[in-house]
């Protein structure tokens, strides 16, 4: 028996709406203390680790680990028929391989959608020794990002104790973007030695919009040519955080 | 052509973007019968060259491929070898169906029923020795991996998918899953549309995978028995089935009686072409081939343009901008890296 109950309807769909970017069927291990998904997307280049406590929900009941598979473009659909200050059940019972979705508040609608064949291959993860670590303003790194997009469809991104520059090049034009540390974008910045890596911006650019729903502030960790892990704090011991893989720069 | 399974398969719909990085084992035959019979003009006539070689299959060849390139999907294509003794039955079958296409296009074009025509013309699609010579020097100067099958493409395409050298097979058929492939995607078109048949219709075709796994978990049958499966439904070996029995009855007699031996034992009257058993093994046991490798190379320009423009006489603009789709993939795919580099010892 799986059941838990959500009032802020709003994080819920936000959340898997972060989660619907990279992952088409989503596997979530639930346990008596808290739900997870580990995922990458098809492609492989990025990854979501995302963790909630019972805590978050307004209910939690969950009797034994379990995994749960959804189609996460499909209950998308669902949750985003809750208006303001409706509630949402998600129930799972052993009887039926089917998940519930129970909207209350101005009126009573319960749907039912299939649940599929868990994923069982866990994704490890990334071992990386970060040589810079900043933390950043969800708003600030949106705007950046939004910037770049402008002009190119990667970024390079780069760190020195000062500041992060964000340098994107398209086939016709160019765009540099500095951060400078102390500023309202970037609130804090470490750095053990000077650190460049590119990254496609398609990705970027998604994971940031979506995840920065759930979060104001991100924590970002990079070194040279290394994936880059973006962690979008979120309340009460929950965790939002992606990893994507660099690219090379072929000259 | 190819086993009628369509309704009892369950499919995810995906995006050719989902592809990207993976690699794609397309069965050759499959796909250059579908430019043959596609790339026609209005009144159903084939493109060709000064000379009259038809360059259809060329044209479909050389666009589909610089667009999947271009998303970063590795293409390998099989060719068909010598077909199994037993697949006469159904050779002759569809060489009637074009003799007899032939005269109802001729006599359609003759009195000037344009659409009618183009549909006959359709149905008349030859392969050649010459159109098959001309696809594989094409994909060779495009840097792309053909691969000679032994007999059935799509058994081999299977065997390289099961040998995880290619991570799907192409195909609009489903005898790909009977011969073993793990995982199948249907409808790898450029336009995403596809015309209906005598209609001046076109729906939206979307890429569809198709898993194995899936497949038999769905239907409660073990691989074995899919294959029973679809042999009481009709395979290229014995195109007709056995009669009166569709998809849904034969996954209800499969499953009542175990075997198609089970199931033979209770139906009257039923004759096969060839003996079942052997039907059986050709998909059990394909013949296919270790021997082959799978490079991807950058494209011959100066080759391409010599072969297609110089002797083929397509448009050089055409050609350079499936140039510069498939170098940009070329690009993008030594830049892109994934994360697997990432999860062993830390650097």
């Amino acid at each position: 028996m799986f059941s838990v109950k959500m009032t802020d309807t709003k994080l819920l769909k936000d959340m898997f709406q972060a989660i619907a970017i990279l992952v088409d069927e989503a596997t979530f291990n639930v346990n008596p203390e808290n739900i997870q998904l580990r995922a990458m997307d098809p492609s492989r280049v990025a990854m979501i680790d995302f963790q909630w406590p019972k805590t978050i929900f307004d209910e939690y009941q969950c009797d034994q680990p379990q995994k749960i598979c959804v189609n996460i473009a499909e209950l998308l659909k669902l949750l985003r028929r809750t208006g303001r200050d409706e509630t949402v059940q998600l129930t799972l019972t052993p009887d039926t391989p089917k998940l519930q979705i129970t909207i209350t508040g101005k009126y009573t609608r319960t749907f039912n959608m299939p649940t599929l064949e868990p994923q069982e291959e866990e994704t490890p993860t990334p071992k990386i020794t970060f040589k810079t670590e900043a933390k950043a303003t969800t708003e600030g790194l949106k705007q950046a990002i939004e910037d770049a997009q402008l002009v190119s469809d990667h970024v390079r991104v780069e760190a020195d104790p000062e500041k992060i520059t964000l340098q994107a090049t398209g086939d016709l034009m160019g765009a540099t973007i500095e951060l400078k540390k102390g500023s309202d974008a970037l609130l804090d910045l470490q750095t053990q030695e000077p650190s460049k890596a590119t990254f496609s911006l398609s990705y970027l650019a998604e994971i940031i919009k979506a995840a920065s729903a759930t979060s104001e502030i991100a924590t970002l960790q990079f070194a040279n040519d290394m994936p880059i892990r973006i962690d979008f704090h979120q309340p009460k011991e929950g965790k939002l955080t992606f990893y994507l893989a660099p690219r090379i720069e072929v000259e | 052509m190819g086993v009628n399974l369509k309704d009892l398969i369950p499919k995810t719909q995906v995006s050719l973007h989902d592809l990207t990085g993976k690699s794609i084992a397309v069965d050759a035959y499959n796909a250059l019968y579908q430019f043959l019979a596609i790339i026609r003009q209005p009144d159903g006539t084939p493109l060709k060259d000064k000379s009259g070689r038809i360059t259809s299959h060329l044209s479909g060849l050389l666009y589909r491929t610089s667009n999947l390139v271009e998303i970063g999907i590795k293409v390998a294509y099989v060719f068909d070898g010598t077909p199994p003794a037993m697949k006469e039955v159904e050779i002759k079958r569809r060489m009637k169906t074009k003799e007899e296409a032939t005269l109802k296009y001729e006599k359609a074009l003759a009195e000037g029923r344009i659409e009618e025509a183009h549909s006959y013309a359709q149905a008349t699609s030859r392969l050649k020795d010459y159109m098959e010579e001309d696809s594989k020097r094409l994909l060779e100067l495009l840097g792309i991996p053909w691969i000679q099958a032994p007999s059935e493409g799509e058994a081999q395409a299977a065997y390289m998918t099961q040998k995880k050298a290619t991570d799907f097979c192409v195909s609009q058929d489903y005898d790909s899953l009977l011969f073993g492939a793990p995982s199948l995607i249907r409808n790898v078109t450029i336009s995403g549309r596809r015309k209906l048949p005598r209609k001046a219709v076109y729906v939206d075709v979307v890429p569809e995978v198709v898993e194995l796994d899936k497949v038999l978990n769905e239907l409660g049958v073990s691989y074995e028995q899919f294959v029973d499966l679809g042999i009481l439904v009709g395979t290229d070996y014995n195109p007709e089935g056995v009669r009166g029995v569709g998809p849904k009855t034969a996954l209800k007699l499969i499953r009542e009686h175990g075997s198609l031996d089970g199931v033979l034992k209770h139906l009257e009257d039923v004759s096969f072409p060839v003996e079942p058993q052997r039907i059986r093994d050709v998909f059990l046991h394909p013949r296919v081939t270790d021997s082959f490798t799978l490079r991807w190379l950058d494209p011959d320009v100066y080759g391409l343009i010599d072969f297609l423009c110089r002797e083929r006489d397509f448009s050089e603009e055409r050609v350079k901008r499936a140039l510069v789709k498939i170098n940009k993939g070329i690009m993008e795919e030594k830049a892109r890296t994934t994360l697997d580099v990432f999860f062993g010892s830390s650097t």
